[in-house]
């Protein structure tokens, strides 16, 4: 398990100042559709039962194959949920006085754990763009480091301009530390 | 065709035992990556939970169901006799 006191390689005096997961409205759009795919095989289940094949529930054979296939349905509809939830989870960034670490789970078997010195950040930009991430204050943000062509990418989270600035802060202080 | 209704019960389970491998994977990724602290175990001990209740009450409507009656499709279609 990941301790938040004790990350991996740990520089001395490093402070974390921000840990930072997706926003929130990511998580509820998630959960949302969740209800959705709860609700709607109830609301099929009604219109079939009340219009189309009544004796569904009392059929020797067609009861037992309903049984079984609103159990499948709801376990399995279920354990996606469950990944679902651990995908928003367990994609983290972390923001450390020295470093920033990027935490990213990639479907059921990847996983990526990268990091970037501040001292090596070069430009950090903020982007909001659409209806809802406007509306609801989330974005990404883009760490483009020296040398590297591939960019540090902060997906959806909260306030992306407060974290730029939180960012360029930090790089400031530690360039300047970097040079005296 | 005749056969035992519980052919559907086995093809139950063996969907069953896919379900019970990607729950382990769940919840193994969960206690492996996930951070030390009261959501992470609140959110593995969510799941359990439901998951015991999903298949405790499937177990109930399952177990009322006779499962050695034996089931009839396409009738005698397989035995039909033509004449030309």
């Amino acid at each position: 398990m990941l301790l938040l006191y004790r990350l991996s390689g740990k520089l001395p005096d490093e402070k974390i100042i921000k840990v930072l997961r997706r926003d929130a409205f990511i998580l509820i759009k998630k959960i949302l559709f969740f209800i959705l795919l709860l609700v709607l095989p109830l609301v099929l289940f009604y219109i079939v039962v009340t219009s189309i094949y009544p004796g569904i529930l009392y059929g020797q054979i067609s009861y037992p194959i309903f049984v079984l296939i609103v159990s499948f349905y709801y376990l399995f509809l279920w354990v996606f949920f469950f990944f679902s939830f651990i995908d928003y989870y367990l994609d983290v960034w972390i923001i450390t006085n020295e470093r920033i670490i990027n935490i990213e789970q990639k479907g059921f078997f990847a996983r990526i754990v990268s990091e970037q010195r501040l001292s090596r950040i070069q430009d950090v930009t903020s982007e909001v763009e659409g209806f809802f991430p406007t509306i609801f204050k989330y974005g990404n943000v883009y760490v483009q480091t020296a040398g590297a062509k591939e960019r540090f990418f902060f997906h959806e989270i909260s306030n992306p301009d407060q974290v730029r600035n939180i960012i360029i802060k930090l790089v400031e202080k530690s360039k300047a530390a970097h040079h005296t | 065709m005749t056969f035992p209704l519980y052919i559907f019960l086995i093809i139950y389970f063996v969907f069953l035992l896919g379900w019970l491998v990607f729950s382990f994977i769940a919840v193994y990724h969960m206690l492996k990556f996930g951070f030390l602290n009261f959501t992470t175990f609140f959110t593995v001990f969510v799941y359990i939970a439901i998951s015991f209740l999903m298949l405790a009450i499937s177990y109930k409507y399952l177990s009322q169901i006779d499962w050695q009656m034996n089931v009839t499709i396409f009738g005698d279609l397989f035995n039909l006799e033509f004449s030309f």
